[in-house]
């Protein structure tokens, strides 16, 4: 029969201790998640706008990725290419909360009004007015791009990698990169018509 | 392998530009650059139509984003909060540390000596609960705001003052309930509408939070100044029903902010302040982007 090796109660403490050190105190995850909302809240919110979402759902959507990443290190899980997992979860949020407001607007709304508010997200009279007649045709344009193709588009507009945009898309780097290529594509076609 | 003289592709260029060529294919294309006029417009092409996508896209997007200020705090707090309810689990590297029977024991007596502690605390517990609930904004998921069906003829028949109602005791202690606020000072909150029923705010537990009143530097009196103001501007044509509504369930200090063009609650009479600063800066708002 194995014998267990007697052990101190220094010895116990020391291995909590070091059990301690793989997840951090909460101050310093608190701390840490504010500095990633300072760094990366207003891309994560410019890329839920970019799903059509009103401004105040689409800081819901950022206030609940931020809440949900401070879930995910309280209970020390995985570090690695936190940028990628917060645009990962911002981006089904936004899925969800588009889909709910399409079925509330279904209700409520022409298809006709619905349109208008996908292709110019949020802005008031006065903003639509300031946008030119170019920039809405650039907007239309990435408006009418199958939907992943628009979201590589805008995840590579806020600085993310292929990589890190195949991991929040769950597509291949290869096809990320030709959906970048297409897109891009299409728009220098497109401007030329 | 890639000859110098074949012209890239669409992607690779794109590649290129986007550092995220195989790095054995990074000479070969920049030799082909160099020598390629052809390839250098098409490169320059791409570079320029992804300077305008971006440019055209912020300028969109950008002045639709809402300050992060009030973002930013509500999330330390909803973070606070969320410790508190679910202190973090130690996790413990190896099953047989548990079956230690010398760490049972120090298990069982810490137990014990937590228990007594806990007992001895539990009214500072509750204290500090309490206290941690006293933020200057509503916790969103238990007050997003609720609005009623009202006219705007309605609203503007009467002044701010007239349609605000009191909240009903038994409204009250729900909200209290439900914001985990026990023993708390009867002068220290008051049970306020998120969107004041003069802006067509519902009575519903859902539009109702515990505001600090006084020992904060955003009390529900600086809030009331937005309220009235809010009220004015709606009645005045100046703004929309919606837009007074969202603002207010959004971030009520966010829009104190830009209404009265402060960072900092106006000192004194609400009414004339606001006004004074709106008039100020009304006609520099434009050009300085307030």
């Amino acid at each position: 029969m194995a014998i267990t090796p007697a052990i101190s109660i220094g010895e116990l403490a020391l291995r909590a201790a070091s059990a301690h050190e793989s997840v951090p105190e909460r101050p310093e995850i608190e701390r840490e998640v504010i500095e990633l909302f300072d760094q990366n809240r207003n891309s994560l919110l410019r890329y839920a706008l970019s799903f059509g979402l009103p401004a105040h759902d689409g800081e819901e959507v950022a206030q609940e990725t931020f809440l949900a990443l401070f879930r995910h290190l309280q209970m020390g899980k995985s570090r690695k290419n936190l940028r990628g997992w917060i645009f990962r979860v911002a981006h089904n949020l936004a899925l969800r909360k588009r889909e709910c407001n399409q079925r509330a607007a279904a209700q409520t709304e022409s298809h006709e009004n619905r349109a208008v508010e996908l292709i110019d997200p949020g802005l008031n009279p006065e903003e639509r007015v300031l946008f030119s007649q170019r920039q809405q045709r650039l907007m239309a344009i990435v408006q009418a791009l199958p939907e992943q193709d628009r979201c590589c588009l805008d995840l590579r507009a806020e600085g993310l990698r292929y990589r890190e945009i195949a991991a929040v898309l769950g597509m291949s780097l290869g096809a990320v990169s030709m959906s970048l290529s297409r897109s891009l594509a299409r728009l220098i076609v497109e401007e030329q018509r | 392998m890639r000859n110098e003289n074949t012209h890239p592709s669409d992607q690779e260029l794109l590649m290129r530009a986007d550092g995220e060529l195989p790095r054995g294919a990074v000479a070969a294309v920049d030799a082909h650059l160099t020598a390629c006029w052809n390839c250098r417009a098409r490169m320059a092409e791409v570079e320029a139509k992804i300077a305008e996508f971006v440019r055209v896209r912020r300028e969109g997007l950008d002045p639709t984003l809402p300050p992060s200020a009030g973002s930013r705090a509500m999330l330390a707090a909803q973070m606070a909060e969320l410790s508190k309810a679910a202190p973090r689990r130690m996790r413990w590297k190896t099953a047989s540390f548990f079956a230690d029977w010398r760490f049972t024991a120090a298990c069982a007596v810490a137990v014990v000596l937590l228990a007594v502690a806990l007992a001895g605390l539990k009214r500072e517990n509750q204290v500090a609960v309490a206290s941690a609930y006293g933020a200057e904004l509503p916790d969103r998921r238990l007050t997003p705001g609720a609005t009623r069906q009202v006219a705007i003829g309605e609203i503007c028949a009467v002044n701010h003052e007239d349609v605000v109602s009191l909240v009903p005791d038994t409204v009250r202690h729900e909200v209290f309930q439900e914001y985990g606020i026990r023993n708390a000072p009867a002068d220290k909150y008051e049970v306020d509408y998120l969107i004041a029923p003069g802006l067509g705010g519902a009575e519903d537990i859902r539009n109702l939070w515990p505001e600090p009143r006084f020992d904060a530097t955003w009390s529900s009196f600086v809030k009331d100044q937005l309220e009235e103001y809010l009220h004015e501007s709606v009645c005045g044509g100046k703004l929309s029903l919606q837009t007074a509504q969202n603002d207010e369930a959004r971030d009520w200090i966010a829009a104190y902010q830009k209404y009265f063009h402060t960072r900092e609650p106006l000192a004194g009479d609400s009414k004339a302040s606001a006004q004074r600063a709106a008039w100020i800066l009304e006609p520099w708002a434009s050009v300085l982007k307030l």
